[in-house]
């Protein structure tokens, strides 16, 4: 399986190590009202969706980036990949 | 028993990372292996990435390179190893405080020495790149045609983490873990001689 690096084009998969849902990045403010429910659900709830999900992988094997990879659960097709970092910032803005 | 009348100073002997007292240098065919233990190597990432304002400085009189690229000049190098993260290597400064000098080079970035994180194996074939390019297929998973001189990546070896550098045509540097110099030098050395056999 190649992933295609927005950087370093195809690479291999296995240079990578995989987290999971890419919702992890959006971390719950531990300061609001409703913190303790966001943090359960942002810690125990997931979505496992047969379908396209988005998921976060790690270049550990090569640039060191955080990806975040879009792909189909049921036919393991690799529909695009993003530096985390972009995304975030991208959010943010 | 330690004579400590006689033995004020304790006699140490230095050694290079595969454990010699010399670099271990071995040839196979076409491809000669060598250890280079005087290899100086500090990393140095900027503060602030590019989009937020730092450029990225020349040190040594060299331009720092883009994505997967390495670039040389006289005994000093420098290669990608991340976005606003490079290392700078110095042939000939493996036993000095390298970093030091790289950081009065680039006072406002970030570096930390590496020298003793890292081993260096340089890969010369002496019949151009087409032994190199079979040693390469047969221990990474990486297009040799697309990796000419200039260009730098770091991937997995027999598990190991890499930085391979195309020096030239016919010139290959594998930088690896140095504590596992003794592994990596196993794997090249194995798919070196297997190749001439």
């Amino acid at each position: 399986m190649l992933i295609p690096h927005p950087l370093l084009g195809l690479r291999d998969s296995q240079e990578f190590t995989y987290l999971g849902d890419a919702n992890l990045m959006h971390r719950p403010d531990p300061a609001a009202e409703n913190a303790e429910a966001a943090f359960c659900e942002y810690v125990f709830l997931r979505d496992n969706p047969a379908g396209v999900h988005r998921e976060l992988w790690f270049h550990e094997q090569g640039d060191r980036s955080w990806l975040v990879v879009t792909r189909d659960t049921t036919t393991h097709e690799i529909l695009g990949a993003e530096l985390a970092s972009d995304v975030k910032l991208g959010a943010a803005q | 028993m330690i004579d400590y009348a006689t033995n004020a100073v304790t006699d140490l002997t230095p050694i290079t990372a595969l454990g010699g007292t010399v670099a271990r240098s071995e040839s196979f065919g076409a491809l000669s292996l060598s250890e280079n233990a005087g290899l100086g190597l500090a990393s140095l990432s900027l503060r602030k990435s590019a989009e937020k304002g730092q450029e990225a400085p020349q040190v040594f009189g060299l331009p720092l390179p883009g994505v997967g690229k390495a670039t040389a000049m006289g005994a000093y190098g420098a290669f990608w190893t991340g976005r606003d993260q490079w290392m700078i290597e110095a042939q000939g400064k493996g036993e000095v405080d390298f970093a030091a000098m790289l950081k009065s080079e680039a006072p406002d970035c970030s570096v930390t020495e590496q020298t003793d994180g890292f081993v260096a194996f340089e890969i010369a074939s002496a019949n151009g790149a087409g032994p190199l390019e079979a040693l390469m297929a047969k221990l990474v998973n990486l297009d040799p045609k697309a990796f000419g001189p200039g260009q730098v990546t770091r991937t997995g070896l027999e598990h190991m983490t890499v930085f391979l550098i195309r020096r030239a045509e016919d010139r290959l540097a594998v930088i690896g873990m140095r504590t596992l110099a003794g592994s990596l030098w196993h794997a090249l050395s194995v798919a070196a001689r297997r190749l001439e056999a």
